[in-house]
């Protein structure tokens, strides 16, 4: 794309009182992440062609660890994930117009030959391809009964091996390309100064804990006088509180690497997390009562008090600030 | 950035000119607010080259210009809720006129010229009984105010004229504000936004309401198309994780027709649309700056034309390839998602939206 570049880049670059470094970013919280869900997505997939009966608790925890991984960098939503819709086709939630449950239903019924056709399963629709619709044919006793056994056992086995292959196209992005780009921004045009780098480790870290707050609590939360526990994440599998405590400790992690080690944040973090395992409510039903609605509000409150530090000590540090127009509002 | 030379060979020609044209502020295409490196505001003319054809400082942070058909004369709005607006002289800079919204009123931040330029019309707010209006001022006799009538519905915010010279349009965007509590939205759960066609009297000639499951899409920016279409953008207010259809385009016969992309690619616009512009062939360009997208529709058939992330992106307008696109991190992109674009970037923050001095 040829540009005319009209003006001199005179950046203003702010003083970096803690200097958070890019390249220690990528190969100490992004790679090694995106390694493990590669290696945890591969094991999904094996387990899945060893023997694809909801029964078989092998596969079960192979699901379990690689979701697990999953939501341990499902915070990084730039670069690789998003390109060809990976993200989604990984991670589809929340589904409020309940795709997932339409769309398997109706392959399942229609037995759709596409499950056969590993190169051209990428085309169906996000809503059936990752983790949300692996768990309604594992964990739904309901979906159990749509069809024959031998069709679910073929699409599971489809969507786990698309899952395999899409973790490791985006290992790959990384490791022939973004991985690269990213640690040379300022000579490049996806990242044009070492700012706009920072700018997306940054954003990743907001919007990872907005989402928990928003998504993984502020869902089933709902109201005081509509609480809606079946909205929980991922419920079916027993995983909404987990997925809290996971993706708390990436963000920790990153956190910790873009605040330069700042022990303060770190100790709030401590906290949300403690708070967390403390909550005997896996699925948040506790919140259509007032007591377990009560420790769900307190969570939410200790992840919204570490946004807040987030935004208004760690990012004018950084001199990172949100967008002009994006956060403004017209 | 501003050619000193050429400012100065303008303001003289002014002198010797009674009526300047555009011609003489550098022959701008478009005025767009921005925030310079340094934090201060300024009005920028830009020309189709990606070139700056003026530069005027600006108090603080304004609001959408609306542009003269004809003459250099730009309206900068204070930022919502704001109670003034400044009409610029875009060849010397001074200010010509200063707008005060009479008293219980504050503007919106949109305003639209009539199609020879004698009247400019500005979406207001009468907050003490909440009620949208549009003030109307004579830009003849130094934009004295000469009249309001209702805007058929709360919140108006953009307002176009359409090309047939005797209709507005106007986007109520639903929402009730009052200066007291800033721009806290006070009627979410009741709000019912529409899309009104009025006479250049104030008579209503058509309003236009969404499905009522769509009530919590606030209608808010517009755009005007050929054979008085008109097409709108919308920001969702209802749950951030429903993602209804952020795009309309209403056509002379009432006819309303949604538009969106692909289930993920229309996720990605976040429930917010920022900006819109529409061509002579219907296509659509929208932009998300929560979401860093623009994305062009064929607005006949749906079809999604292009679909690009641009962080912070929000301005958009026609352009003589196709749609011109600003962004919060200084880049101005004259054709975007095409691969013969063309850009610059600038030192500045390009606010909200790229006034088309052509109109549309």
């Amino acid at each position: 794309m040829p540009r005319i570049i009209a003006t001199a880049l005179l950046l203003f670059l702010p003083n970096l009182s803690q200097a958070a470094d890019i390249t220690r970013i990528v190969d100490e919280h992004i790679l090694p992440g995106y390694e493990t869900l590669v290696a945890e997505a591969d094991g999904l997939a094996n387990a899945a062609l060893d023997d694809c009966s909801p029964d078989n608790e092998t596969l079960k925890a192979a699901y379990h660890s690689a979701f697990d991984a999953w939501i341990s960098v499902s915070h990084l939503r730039f670069g690789p994930s998003e390109e060809e819709q990976r993200g989604f086709a990984l991670y589809f939630w929340p589904d409020t117009r309940g795709a997932t449950q339409q769309t398997l239903t109706k392959m399942i019924v229609e037995e759709d030959a596409i499950v056969q056709d590993a190169a051209a399963f990428p085309t169906v629709s996000v809503a059936v391809r990752g983790f949300l619709a692996l768990e309604f044919l594992l964990y739904d006793e309901a979906m159990q009964q749509v069809g024959t056994p031998e069709y679910r056992c073929a699409l599971l086995r489809a969507i786990a091996s698309d899952m395999a292959r899409t973790t490791s196209q985006i290992l790959e992005g990384w490791n022939t390309g973004h991985a690269e780009l990213i640690k040379s921004a300022g000579e490049n045009e996806t990242y044009r100064t070492e700012q706009e780098a920072l700018r997306q480790a940054f954003t990743a870290l907001t919007t990872g804990l907005e989402f928990t707050s928003d998504a993984r609590l502020g869902r089933p939360l709902g109201t005081f006088d509509r609480p809606r526990p079946k909205r929980a994440e991922a419920r079916r599998s027993d995983r909404s509180l987990r997925h809290v405590v996971i993706s708390l400790e990436a963000t920790r992690a990153m956190a910790a690497l873009i605040s330069d080690g700042d022990t303060q944040l770190d100790s709030m973090f401590a906290d949300a997390v403690a708070r967390a395992n403390a909550l005997d409510d896996p699925v948040f039903a506790g919140v259509a009562n007032a007591e377990g609605r009560f420790a769900v509000v307190e969570l939410r409150q200790d992840i919204d008090a570490i946004r807040q530090a987030v935004a208004i000590e760690l990012g004018p540090k950084l001199g990172v600030e949100a967008g002009f127009n994006s956060l403004d509002g017209d | 950035m501003p050619d000193r030379r050429r400012f100065l060979a303008g303001a003289i020609a002014a002198s010797f000119t009674p009526a300047p044209t555009w011609a003489e502020a550098g022959s701008p295409r478009y005025v767009s607010a921005a925030r310079k490196e340094d934090g201060s505001y300024a009005l920028f003319g830009l020309t189709e080259h990606v070139q700056i054809a003026f530069e005027v400082p600006l108090p603080g942070r304004g609001h959408a210009a609306a542009a003269h058909p004809r003459r250099p004369e730009a309206v900068m709005f204070a930022r919502r809720p704001g109670t003034y607006a400044i009409v610029i002289d875009c060849v010397s800079g001074a200010p010509l006129a200063r707008l005060a919204a009479p008293s219980r009123r504050h503007f919106y931040g949109h305003g639209a010229f009539s199609g020879d330029g004698s009247l400019l019309f500005t979406t207001e707010n009468e907050y003490e009984q909440a009620i949208g209006l549009v003030g109307i001022w004579d830009t003849t006799r130094g934009y004295a105010r000469i009249g309001e009538f209702r805007s058929g519905g709360l919140g108006p915010h953009d307002i176009r004229a359409l090309s047939d010279g005797a209709t507005l349009v106007v986007a109520n965007g639903g929402i009730e504000t009052h200066p007291a509590s800033g721009r806290a939205k006070l009627n979410l759960p009741t709000m019912r936004p529409n899309l009104t066609i009025l006479d250049l009297d104030g008579d209503v000639l058509s309003m236009t309401e969404l499905d009522p499951a769509l009530r919590q899409n606030s209608i808010r920016h517009l755009a005007t198309g050929p054979d008085g279409a008109v097409a709108f953008a919308m920001q969702w207010q209802g749950d951030a994780f429903d993602h209804p259809p952020l795009i309309g385009i209403r056509k002379p016969d009432e006819t309303v027709t949604l538009l969106e992309a692909d289930l993920v690619s229309h996720q990605r616009m976040q429930g917010y649309a920022g900006s819109i512009a529409m061509d002579h062939f219907g296509r659509v360009a929208v932009t998300s700056p929560r979401g860093g997208r623009c994305q062009v529709f064929d607005g006949s058939t749906g079809q999604t034309l292009s679909n690009v992330a641009l962080p912070d992106v929000c301005g958009v307008a026609l352009s003589e390839a196709g749609f011109a696109v600003t962004t919060g991190h200084g880049l101005v992109s004259m054709n975007v998602g095409m691969p013969e674009d063309r850009g610059a970037y600038f030192d500045v923050q390009w606010d909200n939206h790229l006034v088309d001095i052509h109109g549309g």
